[in-house]
């Protein structure tokens, strides 16, 4: 939490600062996304209320607010309210977790008659040491609400969407775990700043004890574990529940899936939990194989002695550099989101049983055969120095 | 210290009325996501104690697929014949009072051979466990034979599960 009043009133107001910078998110991302599908399907989409239609956000809040509250008369009515919240917690516990840029070093300062020794601010909610655990165990929790929410409506089709999403989320959690071990052999940590700082420089690595460099690619992990890379990201899309995996919501088949009954800001958390899973499986693609906050070839220390050179002072250079890299960060999260976005409005659905065929006889060898390999080259490239 | 003791009062008072919900509560469904909810404040007991990495790996592996499972494959059933056999009739009333007393008897046991090795908590959990590193030393050195041992049976049963539900005849095995 921290030592002093100073320290735990800023961890706090952090915490809240970036749960609300997820929710603000969303709105956002809907935008995005009724904007891009539109682009795709040669439409305009929202363009009305609003330079861009940007406003059209605040009118879709507002009817989620104002909408009438309905709840099926037989349902299970504890359950029934718990779901969306049980829904939009793991996603926002999980990105919360995630570095979303360097730390903050806050120098000693004079407030209130009274010396405030150095500070140390981590750009996130709460520094976890195994925090790639964490971020996997806290996300497998989200079927819950899912679950919940089909069995708690006490409708046909909410309950088929419950289970297909469940079924699914459990098959491909395995192939999203072993396809992250490789990574995990390569930089010997759970800890994502370390990861991430394992991650800049030029591309260098050693090569049967001699040390090999490509001084134009980046350090970055995407060139060690190309197949793991690639691996993650279609099982993210699973674990999302997004297109071409969106079954628990087929709306040919199943109205909408486990959340056929739901309206207004219950729907509207249903959202919000989906877009938070995104985000966190974009920030982990960029954490794990794209180097996360940092910029290629631009060294943090630099842009801080600039910084400073330029007048500011120390912790407001520190300040200015974490934003800095946070809007580097925030580029390559949203490319990520872009993609989520490109895909579902590109690929159709799968089938249910092509659904647990690619997960459990190809995605799942594949990320074994990954991990061994790794594994193998790991040992081999180690013991040769 | 104060404030992790507190915690660690709360969690653990959290874990014992979830344990117990499990028990009490007459529909199956909310027995399962009682027991769903005790294996996260057990997690995060877990991380109180200076273990995130047993914490992580018991929220991926109970709460988040054991559980799910269990919870998903009851809302598959109609239960409600099963609920009726189990609220009453001899049998039940046997197994009932034979698993109160294996309880009992698991309780005392462990509370009389455990009273020799109380080891404090710093030194148990700072030694050996404090970090995956040290963790897996341990695990794939000197518990190698118990963890592959515990292996070994969780194919047996996976193998027996399979074996089980063909004899009857079933498609979806």
């Amino acid at each position: 939490m921290g030592s002093d009043a100073f320290e735990i009133a800023i961890n706090l107001v952090k915490m809240i600062v970036i749960f609300l910078l997820m929710v603000q998110l969303v709105p956002l991302l809907v935008w995005i996304e009724r904007r891009g599908s539109a682009f795709i399907q040669n439409r305009f989409g929202p363009n009305r209320v609003g330079p861009l239609g940007l406003t059209q956000l605040l009118a879709d809040a507002v009817k989620f607010i104002f909408k009438e509250e309905f709840i099926p008369s037989r349902s299970r009515k504890f359950l029934f309210y718990a779901a969306p919240v049980m829904s939009l917690i793991p996603g926002a516990l999980a990105f919360g977790s995630i570095p979303l840029s360097l730390p903050i070093n806050v120098e000693a300062f004079e407030m209130f008659g009274q010396t405030w020794g150095p500070y140390r601010f981590a750009f996130q909610s709460f520094e976890i040491g195994v925090g790639i655990v964490f971020v996997l165990g806290i996300s497998s929790l989200g079927a819950y609400g899912m679950l919940t929410a089909g069995w708690a409506s006490v409708n046909k089709y909410s309950i088929f969407g419950a289970l297909r999403a469940s079924a699914q989320m459990i098959s491909y959690e395995l192939a999203l775990g072993l396809s992250l071990v490789g990574i995990i052999l390569i930089y010997g940590t759970f800890d994502f700043s370390v990861m991430i700082s394992e991650q800049t420089g030029p591309l260098s690595f050693m090569w049967f004890g001699s040390e090999v460099v490509i001084p134009f690619l980046p350090n970055w992990g995407i060139f060690y574990q190309p197949l793991g890379a690639l691996l993650l990201f279609i099982t993210m899309f699973a674990e999302t529940n997004r297109a071409p995996f969106d079954l628990p919501e087929a709306e040919a088949e199943l109205v909408a899936g486990y959340h056929t009954e739901y309206g207004g800001l219950k729907m509207n958390m249903f959202y919000i939990g989906e877009y938070g899973h995104m985000m966190v499986a974009s920030a982990l693609m960029t954490t794990f194989y794209f180097g996360g906050y940092h910029l290629p070839f631009v060294d943090p220390d630099t842009v801080n002695t600039a910084l400073m050179y330029n007048g500011y002072s120390a912790t407001m250079a520190s300040v200015l550099t974490a934003l800095t890299f946070h809007l580097v960060f925030f580029a390559k999260l949203f490319l990520f989101l872009w993609i989520f976005i490109w895909v579902r409005w590109t690929l159709p659905r799968f089938r249910y049983d092509q659904l647990m065929d690619l997960g459990w006889k190809k995605l799942l060898p594949w990320a074994l055969a990954n991990t061994m390999v790794t594994a193998v080259v790991v040992f081999l490239m180690r013991s040769w120095s | 210290m104060l404030t992790s003791g507190l915690l660690f009062y709360i969690l653990a008072a959290a874990i014992v009325l979830f344990a117990i919900a499990v028990v009490m509560s007459s529909n199956p469904i909310y027995s399962a996501l009682y027991l769903a909810l005790t294996m996260v404040t057990l997690a995060f007991m877990f991380f109180m104690l200076n273990a995130p990495f047993i914490a992580g790996v018991q929220l991926i592996v109970y709460a988040g697929a054991v559980v799910v499972l269990f919870t998903m494959v009851m809302m598959l059933f109609d239960l409600k014949k099963e609920q009726e056999a189990f609220a009453r009739g001899k049998f039940t009333g046997f197994i009932k009072i034979a698993s109160a007393g294996w309880l009992c008897g698991l309780i005392a046991g462990a509370v009389y051979m455990s009273s020799e090795m109380i080891v404090s908590g710093s030194k148990a959990v700072s030694e050996n466990t404090a970090t995956t590193k040290n963790l897996a030393i341990e695990l794939f050195t000197n518990y190698i034979l118990a963890f592959e041992a515990l292996g070994i049976l969780l194919l047996l049963i996976a193998v027996g599960a399979v074996s089980i539900s063909r004899i009857k005849g079933g498609t979806h095995a």
